[in-house]
């Protein structure tokens, strides 16, 4: 009978165990008048750094609220983490790192707060001058649902010593520059090629980011590609940057093949370069010096584009609110952002601990951040392009979309399989399908 | 006659694990099920039944017929891939006079390595301006486009899971090795037999056991591979290394599309248990007839 019981005692609490472990452990919520709201912060160290000393900041100025910032869960990718939690019930109040394309599937199941319906967001866009940057980021809706933190107007990166000693003295800006370049590279260096990027031949959905909408906001003047459910992309401008891959692999001047750091190897003289990469390169490769080794540039337009005020694709990610939030958890996140980006010293840190330029209309123009661009030359052609940068489409299948440029259109022109104008029409039947799904 | 007798000790020993398998198990295959039958994403308020349609759009897309076909295409590359090197690695440690078990734990260790790290090593290794590309194509000519090409493609990440699975493979065969009376061996010496015959009449029979159970262990790998094939080739090129696993992660983390990911799951569910039964029997009747079990 002893042993019943003890068997019955274990196997509960194992139970109990077991079932304690499934516990979500939610932070958000209000209590003796103090309103508790959960921030998700990028699962990398530094921005969860950041977000922790903002939170404390801003609880010593409003004691009737408390942020707890913890990183947002990988599994397996931070998208999934989002989606289970919100499956589970376990959402926070807000994260961040969220980017548009994401977003539009957020919004689209209805699990987003639009930010313009929380009183104060105005004041927020006032406060941090980003009037003119949010226009980009509405939704086919009307709506606003993400807060942009930061936009990196993607550069393209030119090997200028290599070019120099091809006897390419300007980087090249149009797309007869580039061939003409091409030509001048494979004549000195057979071995060396224009562009050296794997990604060209992969299919994946965000790849095309980094490569074909770069070039494609560039051709078409920042042309949308989507807009709702409709396909409005610039057929002229997607032909030619399809006809570019093309003409580069014709000339032996594009490399698909995976290769380990072709751009600082010198294999490949062009290739995309976000601000991330300064700190990386200061750390593994000392000699990329920017001005000596390699220059930043708008990305290369076909020969009837102007090359002033070229458009290039912003990568760009912001705070979004839950659905699943109160209204008092609503109203204390968008206190929390007011306070955060009420202070240009606050943009300022975030711009020196993570090297991604705030998404402010002033940032080139603002004097609290002129410092920090003098000491750091190489972030100032991004702040720079800010007001040019146009982010990722709104449509909350982007990802099948994405991958039918890259399947139908961008792989098999670099592959040399088909031509230009049927990858064109072949990539935009499939959308057009996908989209009437 | 006997009476049959209600064993509460026994069911409350065995609870634990019954609870557990209906948390874990029983619970999320319903749930599965369910989900399969509605195009939900799992966060929108509201969805709809939509009945088999997601199985019958599964069976359709390119993706999942790619990922039946490129299964039996690893599992004919990885299986006889795995066996032989497991094999050569047994016999050779079986050979072994002394630390035997020193060797074994060694082989054994890329089973315990990161698939993650151990794919990024040899993205680097076949990368373009890697030491080997750089001397296959200066001394022979030869440009291989390692993970661009549907063949090589498939074989690279064969290889890689063979290298990963060989020492573990190898512990139960050595296992079997071991298990072989050595007066057998003495009796066909006196007999006359050759060492080839000693290896292909002695040997392999009466291993048969322990390499039935790494084959049918090889071809259960078979169906669930997708790190290597995620960082390696995400699915490519052209869908030649796209997994079932690579299609369910796509579905359900990538697209959204829950609902569709648990109907592509119950149909990987399905094929890899009919595949893994229909080979069993194969095995078994083969071994029976040859008079190896």
């Amino acid at each position: 009978m002893k042993m019943k019981k003890t068997s019955l005692f274990l196997s509960t609490s194992i139970l109990a165990a077991a079932l304690a472990g499934c516990s979500t452990g939610q932070g958000s919520g209000s209590e003796d008048g103090v309103t508790t709201i959960e921030f998700w912060a990028a699962p990398n160290p530094t921005q969860q750094v950041y977000w922790e000393e903002m939170a404390e900041a801003f609880e010593k100025e409003n004691e009737d609220i408390k942020v707890e910032v913890s990183p947002m869960k990988e599994s397996p990718t931070s998208e999934a983490g989002i989606q289970t939690a919100i499956a589970g019930k376990s959402a926070p109040t807000m994260s961040e790192n969220i980017n548009r394309g994401f977003a539009a599937q957020l919004a689209e199941s209805k699990a987003l707060v639009p930010l313009n319906e929380i009183e104060g967001f105005d004041e927020l866009l006032q406060n941090r001058s980003m009037e003119e940057t949010i226009k980009t980021w509405k939704f086919a809706d009307d709506n606003q649902y993400v807060m942009p933190i930061y936009s990196n107007p993607m550069l393209f990166g030119w090997r200028i010593d290599v070019l120099k000693e091809a006897g390419v003295e300007e980087v090249p800006k149009t797309y007869s520059e580039m061939l003409e370049a091409a030509d001048k590279l494979k004549e000195k260096f057979p071995d060396k090629y224009i562009w050296a990027k794997a990604d060209l031949a992969d299919p994946t959905a965000w790849k095309r980011w980094f490569d074909f909408f770069m070039l494609y906001d560039a051709a078409s003047g920042g042309n949308n590609f989507i807009e709702g459910d409709q396909f409005v992309a610039d057929d002229a401008a997607g032909i030619e940057v399809l006809q570019l891959m093309d003409d580069l692999r014709e000339k032996d001047a594009l490399l698909t093949k995976q290769a380990t750091d072709p751009f600082e190897s010198g294999l490949g003289v062009f290739t995309d370069i976000g601000p991330w990469t300064f700190s990386y390169w200061e750390e593994k490769f000392p000699e990329m010096v920017y001005g000596e080794t390699f220059d930043l540039a708008l990305p290369p337009v076909p020969d009837d584009v102007s090359t002033e005020n070229v458009n290039t694709f912003a990568d760009t990610k912001g705070i979004v609110v839950y659905a699943s939030a109160t209204e008092e958890e609503r109203a204390a996140a968008m206190e929390f952002m007011n306070f955060v980006y009420s202070d240009p010293e606050n943009d300022l840190t975030w711009l020196e601990t993570t090297k991604l330029p705030p998404a402010r209309d002033d940032l080139s123009s603002n004097e609290a951040f002129a410092s920090f661009f003098e000491e750091n030359p190489e972030l100032k052609p991004y702040a720079d392009a800010i007001p040019n940068a146009i982010p990722s489409i709104d449509n909350a299948k982007y990802n099948e979309l994405q991958t039918h440029i890259g399947s139908m259109a961008v792989n098999p022109v670099v592959e040399g399989t088909i031509s230009p104008e049927d990858g064109w029409e072949e990539m935009k039947r499939a959308i057009e399908g996908e989209l009437k799904k | 006659m006997m009476k049959k007798r209600f064993n509460g000790t026994g069911w409350l020993f065995a609870s634990p694990y019954l609870f557990y398998g209906i948390i874990f198990f029983i619970i999320p295959l319903i749930w599965s099920f369910y989900l399969a039958l509605t195009d939900w994403n799992l966060i929108a308020p509201v969805y709809e039944f939509i009945a088999f349609d997601n199985f019958i759009e599964a069976v359709q897309n390119p993706g999942v017929q790619a990922a039946f076909f490129v299964t039996f295409k690893f599992m004919a590359a990885f299986v006889p891939m795995v066996i032989v090197s497991s094999l050569v690695v047994a016999l050779v440690v079986h050979g072994l006079p002394r630390f035997k078990g020193l060797f074994l734990i060694g082989f054994f260790l890329p089973y315990l390595a990161s698939g993650v790290v151990s794919s990024l090593i040899v993205k680097g290794l076949l990368s373009y301006n890697s030491s080997i590309n750089v001397v296959l194509r200066d001394s022979f000519g030869l440009d291989i486009d390692w993970l661009n090409s549907p063949l090589s493609a498939l074989l690279v990440v064969a290889a890689i899971i063979a290298w990963k699975f060989t020492g573990y493979y190898a512990l139960i065969l050595t296992a079997g090795f071991e298990g072989i009376n050595k007066e057998i061996y003495e009796a066909a010496a006196i007999d006359g037999v050759t060492a080839s015959q000693r290896f292909f009449k002695i040997t392999l029979p009466l291993l048969y056991p322990a390499l039935f159970t790494t084959l049918i262990l090889s071809i259960g790998v078979s169906f669930g591979i997708f790190t290597e094939v995620y960082q390696l080739t995400g699915g490519g090129p052209n869908y030649a290394t796209n997994t079932w696993q690579m299609e369910i992660f796509n579905q359900a983390f990538t697209n959204l599309n829950a609902g569709y990911a648990s109907a592509v799951a119950i149909i990987a569910s399905v094929v890899t248990f009919v595949a893994i039964l229909m080979i069993r029997k194969i095995l078994e009747v083969w071994g029976k007839r040859n008079g190896w079990v």
